[in-house]
């Protein structure tokens, strides 16, 4: 239970506060304000996961979301089990459960060490490439086993008990960071005036500042972070965002931020004022100006053995000393290429430990940080390098060695140093994944031996982020990002002045990645550049050596950078690598792409409020309950949920939906049905050219339709195939109300704008949707005339209000317009009340309609019906490619219009008069029991040798109960001309289905039932 | 214009009638607001709705001479007549909503024909198909914020302001009547979600509804 390796003072933990917690069903203790991993080191936890490739033990490297190898499952509950967890981030609560993603039964012992160590051989780089590339089929297998074995983390099996949100941001500066840069940053831009949000991903904003050695105005560093958070927590135009990591910057500054609102706290969210709180929150960023102060990342260096428990970061072992008071080990040796990391070991001697030596790879060290710890009497080897970590499950020593950097060789012999803790710093990589989102590929400087990222518009990058890394430098760029942006956004400058912060001379550093080795890279023990994904020095020389050249292909080859690491540590060094081996300039050897996100995000982030029922939308009709009590089952119609059918309880057995539609079916070719019909969309078009306009987008002739009248018409897209359909009606002489199908009504509205707006801009007409406004109930079946006429003062004489025309009176008390369209082939009254009325209406309608039989019906009867006398649905008989005369509507066409109607050129192609077109046809199954699939191809010659040349199509398929049969309706090549002959439909299983061309109105040719 | 068939679609029978968001009181209940709400929300059901299309030029001075108060003099803009029951918004450069109490629109409509004779315009009753709901509380802005992209900082959104906006996964018209009260224009059909959505994203703020 003890913290080993716990500092009795110092950090800036909370001692008083102790939180237990579990690893690997072990109990530890740690204090408020540890991480997982600074209480894992804390006590003494050395090995945190196998690796994912070759399950070698592997510990903590880093303190941040750079952290390769500490990737945990949290969870105690299987709801709140969460993969992919950084140790590194996620903060210490009492309770709190992890486990090893990686090892088994542990990470201790491990069964697949066996195969790790021939991993090699059983998993090559280019395992994924290769496995990519053939046989294609097996990557699932493949994958399935690795996973298996590897491990990568699981999703609970359970639903998640959190709530998860959205949050829409706007602002005139966002910064990327709370460290110097981004802290003066923001307070530049906030004093402004501007809006400004900062954001940064640690559970304390203040980054670098709070672990420097450095002082601020003589004071410890931290002062001043708080200072400046006081200052900018008072202002109202500032949004200061903790523990929110900025993870996609996407086109238009608009930036999608991933904020941990409770993980700090527990599995899943407390209760807050007895309400759930929202557990993790998405914030959609829409900034002005962006500034990046994402700071940099040390790059280790590649020596063999690199990857064994004890081998740290540089800046990591001072993160852990100052920030957290913990010591990760006895004794340190420290490999560097730059005088930065020497605080490592100063922060180590100072903590009471040993620190064995300095490796410095350069020839001179002379900066006043190489003079400190040569006055504290701490070894300094220059030019020389840890080139091979010793031990297994720890680091038990360092083997030092004299280097030739420009000869890439070991230019003395090795000397063993006895000691279980490695630093290593290569230099420091800026931290460029943001702005390589928005596609700019970073700049090489050789100065600093990293890239800087190349800027959009309206981006800037400031400190660590562009390569400045001295304190005071930093802090004089952060408020030159700020005050530059809130410039740009269109506020006034205002002043901040600095902390004065002593000037550090530092000796020049130099260029060092993968450390040569006594043996060459492919013999010598592994040297790992990308410890998350298993990429060692020799892979990426397999590569270079089977002719990948270029990164990206590099990257593939090896899986270098993949995951959700995002070659955040072994990106440079690989590149670095790739140069030397062909040849080549890191510049010229360019570096990948950067993907979001930047760590990963929980999917219930990235769903926030959008899920169960309220994934999608549900537009609901104003009769909506009603179908609901009646029992109605719906079927989905674009957003509608509509009525599919009302299965009734006969003989306490619930209809099936056979039974259900061939009962209502037969209601309405017998007695009444009624339709809820209000998705249909309604368009108001009024203006003195609507008449024109009308004759314009439909195909046929509006000139002559009177007041009264309505009339059906098809509408073409420019290449003349038909893509909606639908009645309107005449209201007044400059008054029309225009149907659309319930799914087209906005595309139909859009495209009615489309074309008065661009083409004929000089018609004077105006369209209004009103679909919502009136709800629209269809009346039909032989009585319907009976039933109509108890409720309505309209005349309804078949010859005052024939088939075709249009009544406005009262039903039911209501003021409604009534239209004797039809698509059931019956007598029809289709009412339109003011939707508020709606409900009424419908229910005077039952109220009377009982002693006529009068049957609710839903959308597959209405399919039945409309079926029987051929009337097509656009969409369904129709996919955009068919013209109306295809689907035998010539009578439906305009040829002679004075206007070039939209469609009418391109049905004068050869193409469209074809005379082997697909055409619309009926299709009567040789066996009256069968019916066809909606889908199935139709071929002329079932013994036609395969492949058999396919002609049609069927495009509609039903059972009649009025024809006893199925029927179908298809498209067939000439099937116009082709009335009586056979056609076959070979199905999948083996049969053959047999089914003869007839007309497609299969019921009352001339039309009598609805004209009554 | 002439040749146009008005139909005043409202009667003066006592007829039943449902506001879009009666069944999802029903389905979904109403909690009553309490002193910890920190979000009220309110249908004014019922209203007269009309939509306008007509360039301003056309429309101004029959606006100004049958409702009282002038169209709006910029795009987004929302004018309230004096005692703030009549409403007149820029929807586009040619489009704008009227709200009015109900039972007034037919007559409004009515007597807009009659001034604007024979100029080019329409006007289409909108009555049946929307709805208006009332946001008012400290979280109303933070609760749109979960809903609308549209950016409802008050340096941004002042009072007067309206635009047409994508409200979760559907749109709404959103306006800022008032300094602590906005108003959101629904469609029927998505009422139900407009609400279920401000209902679950209003919880943590304790949401109630006034009805």
């Amino acid at each position: 239970m003890s913290q080993l390796n716990r500092l009795a003072r110092g950090g800036r933990i909370d001692r008083s506060r102790k939180l237990s917690f579990t690893f690997n069903g072990k109990r530890y203790q740690g204090h408020a304000g540890d991480t997982l991993a600074s209480a894992l080191l804390a006590n003494g936890v050395d090995i945190v996961n196998r690796s994912f490739k070759y399950s070698r033990p592997r510990g903590i490297v880093a303190a941040g979301a750079e952290e390769p190898n500490a990737v945990v499952q949290l969870g105690k509950t299987e709801a709140g089990q969460v993969p992919n967890v950084r140790a590194t981030q996620q903060a210490l609560f009492d309770g709190l459960e992890a486990r090893s993603t990686n090892g088994w039964p542990n990470v201790q012992r491990d069964m697949m060490s066996l195969v790790g160590k021939l991993g090699g051989k059983f998993m090559p780089p280019g395992f994924y490439y290769k496995t990519f590339m053939a046989p294609a089929s097996m990557w699932m297998t493949y994958e399935k086993y690795i996973r298996k074995s590897a491990g990568l983390g699981r999703s609970p099996m359970e639903s998640d008990p959190d709530i998860y949100d959205h949050l829409h941001q706007h602002c005139d500066v966002l910064v990327v960071g709370a460290g110097p840069a981004g802290l003066a940053a923001a307070l530049a831009a906030a004093r402004s005036g501007a809006r400004v949000i900062l954001v940064d991903e640690q559970e304390e904003m203040g980054g670098s500042l709070l672990d420097t050695r450095e002082l601020l105005d003589d004071k410890p560093a931290d002062q001043w972070v708080a200072e400046a958070l006081k200052e900018l927590a008072g202002l109202d135009n500032v949004t200061l965002l903790p523990r929110t990591t900025a993870n996609g910057y996407h086109d238009h500054h608009f930036v999608t931020l991933h904020e941990r609102r409770t993980e700090h706290l527990a599995e899943t969210a407390p209760l807050k004022d007895g309400r759930r709180q929202v557990r993790s929150r998405m914030h959609r960023v829409r900034a002005g100006r962006v500034v990046l102060a994402t700071g940099a990342h040390e790059r280790p260096l590649v020596y063999a053995n690199n990857d064994v428990p004890g081998n740290l970061l540089a800046g990591a072992v001072s993160t852990y000393v100052r920030r957290y008071g913990v010591v990760p080990g006895k004794r340190l040796v420290l490999s560097t290429s730059n005088d930065h990391a020497y605080r490592a070991a100063l922060d180590w001697l100072e903590s009471g430990h040993e620190v064995v030596a300095i490796a410095d790879a350069r020839a001179n060290p002379d900066g006043e940080l190489v003079e400190q710890a040569r006055a504290r009497g701490i070894r300094i080897l220059p030019g020389s390098a840890v080139i091979e970590a010793k031990g297994e499950n720890r680091v038990s020593g360092a083997r030092v060695a004299k280097v030739d950097l420009d000869g890439f060789r070991v230019a003395g012999a090795a000397e063993t140093l006895d000691c279980d803790t490695i630093a290593s710093s290569g230099g420091y990589s800026p931290v460029i994944h943001l702005a390589s989102h928005t596609g700019g590929r970073p700049t090489w400087r050789d100065d600093i031996f990293g890239f800087v990222p190349t800027l959009v518009k309206g981006v800037s990058a400031a400190g660590g982020a562009q390569g400045i890394y001295a304190t005071g430098e930093v802090l004089a760029d952060g408020v030159e990002a700020g005050r530059q942006a809130a410039t740009e956004a269109g506020f006034s400058a205002a002043s901040v002045s600095l902390p004065e912060v002593a000037v550090r001379r530092d000796g020049a550093a130099v260029g060092l990645f993968q450390v040569p080795h006594e043996k060459p890279t492919l013999r010598a023990p592994k040297q790992f550049v990308d410890l998350q994904n298993d990429v060692t020095a020799a892979g990426i020389e397999v590569a270079t050596r089977e002719g990948f050249e270029s990164i990206e292909h590099v990257k593939r080859y090896t899986a270098m950078g993949f995951g959700t690491d995002q070659g955040k540590l072994g990106n440079i060094n690989g590149m670095a690598i790739a140069a030397r081996l062909l040849g080549r300039s890191i510049p010229e050897v360019g570096t990948t792409v950067f993907r979001p996100n930047y760590t990963p995000v929980t999917f219930g982030a990235i769903v926030g409020r959008h899920c169960r029922e309220l994934f999608d939308p549900e537009r609901y009709t104003a009769m909506h309950q009603w179908h609901v009590e009646h029992g109605a089952e719906f079927e989905d119609v674009g957003q509608w949920k509509r009525p599919w059918y009302f299965p009734r309880k006969v003989n306490g057995k619930t209809e099936t939906m056979h039974e259900a539609v061939a009962r209502e079916c037969l209601a309405v070719r017998e007695a009444v049905g009624i339709l809820d019909a209000s998705t249909l969309g309604k368009i108001d078009i009024q203006g003195p050219d609507a008449r024109e306009f009308l004759g314009r987008v439909y195909t046929n002739k509006w000139a002559k339709l009177a007041p009264g009248r309505v009339r059906y018409g098809l509408m073409c897209k420019d290449d003349g195939m038909v893509f909606d359909d639908g009645t309107t009606s005449c209201l007044g002489e400059n008054h029309f109300l225009m149907t659309t199908t319930s799914g087209g009504a906005a595309t139909v509205l859009e495209w009615l704008e489309l074309w008065h707006q661009t083409e004929w801009p000089e018609l004077d007409v105006y369209f209004t949707s009103v679909t919502d406004h009136w709800a629209t109930m269809t009346v039909t079946g032989p009585e319907a005339r009976k039933l109509m006429a108890e409720l309505t003062d309209i005349d309804l004489d078949k010859d005052a209000f024939k088939f075709m025309d249009w009544r406005e009176g009262s039903v039911a008390g209501v003021p409604a317009r009534v239209f004797r369209i039809s698509f059931t082939g019956e007598l029809a009254y289709e009412i339109n009340v003011q939707a508020n009325y709606a409900l009424h209406v419908w229910e005077k309608l039952f109220a009377h309609g009982e002693k006529y039989g009068l049957t609710p019906y839903g959308t597959e009867t209405m399919h039945v019906l409309r079926a029987e006398k051929g009337f097509i649905i656009a969409g369904q008989d129709t996919d955009g490619s068919v013209t109306p005369e295809d689907l035998g509507m010539q009578w439906a066409v305009g040829y002679d219009k004075p206007f070039s109607w939209i469609g009418q050129r391109a049905l004068t192609r050869p193409d469209t008069a074809r005379t082997d077109r697909k055409q619309l046809v009926g299709l009567k199954p040789r066996d009256a029991k069968v019916v066809l699939e909606e889908g199935a191809q139709i071929v002329f010659d079932p013994n036609h040798a395969i492949p058999m040349p396919m002609v049609g199509h069927v495009t509609s398929s039903y059972y009649s109960p009025t024809l006893d049969s199925g029927f179908a309706l298809a498209v067939v090549k000439g099937g116009q001309q082709k009335m009586g002959e056979t056609v076959y439909l070979p199905m999948a299983d083996g049969q053959v289905h047999e089914a003869e061309i007839v007309s497609p109105i299969f019921l009352d040719p001339k039309g009598e039932r609805q004209n009554v | 214009m002439s040749n146009v068939a008005t139909f005043d679609t409202r009667t003066e029978a006592k007829i039943p009638v449902e506001s879009p968001l009666a069944y999802s009181y029903r389905r979904s209940g109403a909690p009553a607001p309490t002193g910890k709400s920190r979000v009220v929300l309110r249908e004014r059901p019922f209203l007269g709705h009309l939509i306008l299309r007509g360039g301003a030029i056309v429309l101004d001075e029959a606006v100004r001479q049958v409702l009282g108060v002038s169209l709006p003099g910029e795009p987004q803009g929302l004018v309230h007549d004096a005692d703030g029951e009549r409403s007149i918004q820029w929807l586009s450069p040619d489009e704008w909503l009227v709200i009015v109490p109900g039972g007034e629109e037919f007559e409004l409509e009515n007597r807009l024909r009659a001034a604007l004779g024979d100029a080019h315009f329409a006007i289409s009753n909108a009555g049946g198909g929307q709805t208006l709901v009332e946001l008012e509380g400290e979280a109303a802005r933070e609760l749109l914020m979960k809903s609308v992209i549209y950016d409802v900082h008050p340096s941004h959104f002042p009072v007067g302001k309206g635009v047409t906006t994508v409200f979760a996964k559907t749109t709404v018209i959103l306006r800022r009547p008032a300094e602590d009260r906005w108003e959101l224009v629904v469609r029927r059909s998505f009422a139900d979600y407009t609400y279920r959505w401000l209902l679950d994203a209003g919880e943590e703020y304790g949401i109630g509804v006034e009805r």
